[in-house]
C-alpha cells in the first residue's frame, strides 16, 4: 500500500471521514436521546416569582430587594416583561414579599430552579459593629395557568373588597378597589390592591390564584413520580438551601452543582445569573439521559 | 404651620364622611406622579437605576403642586384632578359636571358578558345604557358584543353627552355606540320592543342624604347623577316601566341600586306591576357584599 501515494490519500480521507461520521453518530444519537427524554410541558410557560424574606429580620428583607431586582435585571437582559403584583416593604424600604409575573419565551424552563432558599452573608446596612450576618431569603417560581389549566369554578370562590364600611356605589368615592380572592376548597388567599382598577385588581389576583393551584397539582404530580425515579437536581424543596451569597468574599456558590462564581456584582446585576442556570440546565439533561438510560 | 392646620382640617373632614384616609392617599400622590410622569417605563426603574437620565414631566411642579392642594383642601375627587378614571380595563376620560364610574357598576358588565355568552341573539342585539356618563358601562359593553351588536348610550347633561362621545371614540368604537341627548327614554322613541338589554346606574340616593355626602362626592359631583327623589327610586321605577315596554322579548335588564331595600323594593314593584312582561328577577350583591343589582329578563 505504501507504494502508492493516491492509495495513502484514500486512506486518510477514509479515517478522516468515519471520525466524522462518528461524531455525527454520537450527535444524533444524544439528540435523540434528549428528544426522547420527558419533557416539561410547564418549560414554555411565563412565571409568577415570589420572594419571601426569610430568618434575618430588616436585613433579610433588604437582601429580598437585591434579588427580587436581580431578576427584573436577568428578565429584562432575556427581553421578557417583568410586571410588579405586589410588594409588601419593610420599615427599611426592604421586601418583606414581593411579586411579579414575568412573560416571555421560555420563562418557566429557564428560571424553574431558582425555587428554594438564598442565603446571604455580608455586613448588613443595618449594622453598626460591623459584624457579618447569614440571613436567608426563599424565591418560588410558579409556572403561570390559566382559569381552564385548573378547571377553576366561580361556585369555588369568594371575591370581596375590604374597604371600610359606609354604603359604597355612589355615596363613596374612592380610589381603592382592592380585591380578595378566596379558594374556598384550599384555603388559598389572593389580595392584590396596586392596580387602579378594582378589575384589574381581581385579573391580577386569579392569575396568582390559577399559579398557586396549578404549581399544587404539578408538585402532588411530581412527588408520586419521584417515589418512582430519585430526583438528582434539588428535591423541589422549597426549603432547602440552594445558594449562597457571600459579600465579603465576593462570591456566589450554587450548592446543587457545586459551582462558585466570583463576581458577585455581576450576579446581583442579573448578568451572570446564566452561569448556574445553564449548569443546571445541563445537569439536568444528564440526570435524565441518566435515569432514562438505566431504566431502559 | 398652615399645611399642619390643613391637615388637622382634613382629619375632621375625614372622620365625618368616611373619606380617603392616609394610605389611599399616598397611593393617589404616586398615581399623580405616575400620570405626570411622559415616559411610563421610566418611573419603575426610579430609585433602583443611579442614571442621570432627565426625566420628562406632561406638567410643572408647580402645577402638579397646585392640583394636590385642591385634592387635599377642597377634596377634589383624585379622579377629577387628574383627568380620568381606571375602569375594568379602560381608561376612562372624566371631568367635572359627570359622575366617575364606580368600581362596584364594573359588575354589570360581567353579567352581560355572561348573558351574551350564551345567547348569540342578544349578543348581535342593540342594547340601551341609560344616564351613560363617562359612557363607561355602553363602552364596556360595546367591546362584549358581537358583529351586529349596538349600544344606545343616552344621556341628559350636554357635558356627558360630549365627554362619553370623546370615550367612545378614544377606543374607536363610534360604529357600535352612539351617545344621545336626552332624558331615559326619551331618545330612544325609535326602539319600542326592540331592545335585547338595557342597562343603568341611574341617580339613586335619597334626596335628603345628599347634603350629608362624602365631600369628595357631595362638593364635586353633579346632583343629577346622585339624587334619586325622596326614597331614591324615582328613576328606578321609570326604567322598570320602560324595561318592560322596550325591552324586545328575551331581553336582558340589569340596574344598580342603593342597596338592600331598593333591590327588594324593585323586585316587589316589578312582580307585583310589570309582571305580565318581566320575569326571572334576581338580586345580586358586589364585591363589598351589599345587595347592589337587580337583574332579570322579558318574556
Amino acid at each position: 500500500m505504501a507504494e502508492c501515494s493516491e492509495d495513502k490519500d484514500m486512506l486518510n480521507m477514509a479515517t478522516e471521514e468515519i471520525g466524522q461520521v462518528v461524531e455525527e453518530e454520537r450527535r444524533l444519537q444524544n439528540l435523540l436521546l434528549k428528544s426522547l427524554l420527558p419533557k416539561d410541558d410547564a418549560d414554555e410557560r411565563d412565571s409568577i416569582l415570589e420572594v419571601r424574606a426569610g430568618t434575618g429580620g430588616e436585613e433579610a428583607s433588604l437582601f429580598a430587594m437585591d434579588i427580587f431586582r436581580m431578576y427584573e435585571k436577568y428578565a429584562h437582559q432575556k427581553g421578557w416583561k417583568f410586571e410588579v403584583v405586589d410588594i409588601a416593604q419593610s420599615d427599611h424600604k426592604g421586601y418583606k414579599e414581593a411579586s411579579a409575573t414575568i412573560a416571555g419565551s421560555g420563562v418557566f424552563g429557564k428560571l424553574k430552579f431558582e425555587s428554594g432558599i438564598h442565603r446571604v452573608q455580608r455586613v448588613p446596612a443595618t449594622e453598626k459593629l460591623g459584624r457579618i450576618h447569614t440571613s436567608a431569603v426563599s424565591v418560588a417560581i410558579l409556572p403561570q395557568a390559566d382559569v381552564v389549566d385548573v378547571q377553576l369554578k366561580n361556585d369555588d370562590l369568594k371575591i370581596d373588597t375590604y374597604r371600610s364600611g359606609g354604603s359604597g356605589g355612589q355615596h363613596a368615592n374612592t380610589t381603592n378597589s382592592a380585591v380578595r380572592v378566596t379558594h374556598i376548597p384550599t384555603g388559598i388567599v389572593v389580595a392584590i390592591q396596586d392596580e387602579r382598577s378594582q378589575h384589574s385588581n381581581k385579573a391580577k389576583a386569579l392569575k396568582v390564584l390559577c399559579a398557586k393551584l396549578y404549581e399544587m397539582e404539578r408538585s402532588r404530580l411530581h412527588s408520586n413520580r419521584s417515589k418512582l425515579r430519585s430526583e438528582q437536581i434539588g428535591s423541589g424543596d422549597r426549603s432547602e438551601r440552594i445558594r449562597t451569597y457571600n459579600f465579603p468574599q465576593g462570591r456566589v456558590t450554587d450548592h446543587r452543582v457545586g459551582i462558585t462564581y466570583h463576581s458577585i456584582d455581576d450576579v446581583m446585576q442579573g448578568e451572570s445569573l446564566d452561569v448556574f442556570i445553564d449548569a443546571l440546565l445541563l445537569q439536568e439533561e444528564i440526570d435524565a439521559i441518566a435515569t432514562f438510560s438505566s431504566s431502559q | 404651620m398652615n399645611s399642619l392646620k390643613y391637615h388637622a382640617q382634613f382629619q375632621r373632614d375625614k372622620m365625618m364622611d368616611n373619606g380617603p384616609d392616609s394610605s389611599i392617599l399616598c397611593r393617589e400622590l404616586k398615581w399623580l406622579m405616575e400620570d405626570a410622569v411622559e415616559d411610563h417605563s421610566l418611573f419603575s426603574k426610579m430609585g433602583f437605576e443611579n442614571s442621570d437620565e432627565k426625566v420628562k414631566m406632561r406638567v410643572g411642579i408647580e402645577e402638579l403642586y397646585n392640583l394636590w392642594k385642591e385634592r387635599i383642601e377642597k377634596r377634589r375627587p383624585f379622579q377629577y384632578v387628574v383627568g380620568c378614571e381606571h375602569w375594568r380595563e379602560l381608561v376612562l376620560s372624566v371631568q367635572e359636571g359627570v359622575l366617575i364610574p364606580r368600581p362596584e357598576t364594573e359588575l354589570i358588565v360581567d353579567f352581560v358578558c355572561d348573558v351574551v355568552s350564551k345567547n348569540e341573539d342578544l349578543k348581535r342585539g342593540v342594547w340601551a345604557d341609560l344616564g351613560t356618563g363617562s359612557g363607561a358601562l355602553a363602552i364596556g359593553i360595546g367591546r362584549a358584543l358581537g358583529i351586529g351588536g349596538r349600544v344606545v348610550a343616552a344621556d341628559i347633561s350636554p357635558v356627558s353627552v360630549a365627554v362619553a362621545a370623546y370615550n367612545v371614540q378614544r377606543y374607536c368604537l363610534q360604529d357600535k355606540i352612539e351617545v344621545r341627548e336626552g332624558s331615559w327614554f326619551e331618545p330612544l322613541k325609535d326602539m319600542e320592543g326592540k331592545l335585547a338589554g338595557l342597562v343603568s346606574n341611574p341617580p339613586y340616593i335619597p334626596s335628603k342624604e345628599i347634603s350629608g355626602l362624602q365631600a369628595e362626592v357631595g362638593r364635586h359631583e353633579p346632583r343629577v347623577a346622585l339624587d334619586g327623589g325622596v326614597d331614591g327610586m324615582d328613576a328606578l321605577f321609570h326604567l322598570c316601566d320602560g324595561a318592560a315596554l322596550f325591552l324586545k322579548p328575551g331581553g336582558f335588564f340589569a340596574f344598580e341600586t342603593n342597596g338592600e331595600q331598593q333591590c327588594r323594593d324593585l323586585v316587589d314593584y316589578m312582580k307585583n306591576k310589570r309582571s305580565e312582561s318581566l320575569c326571572n328577577f334576581e338580586i345580586v350583591a358586589d364585591f363589598a357584599g351589599i345587595q347592589r343589582f337587580v337583574i332579570g329578563f322579558h318574556h
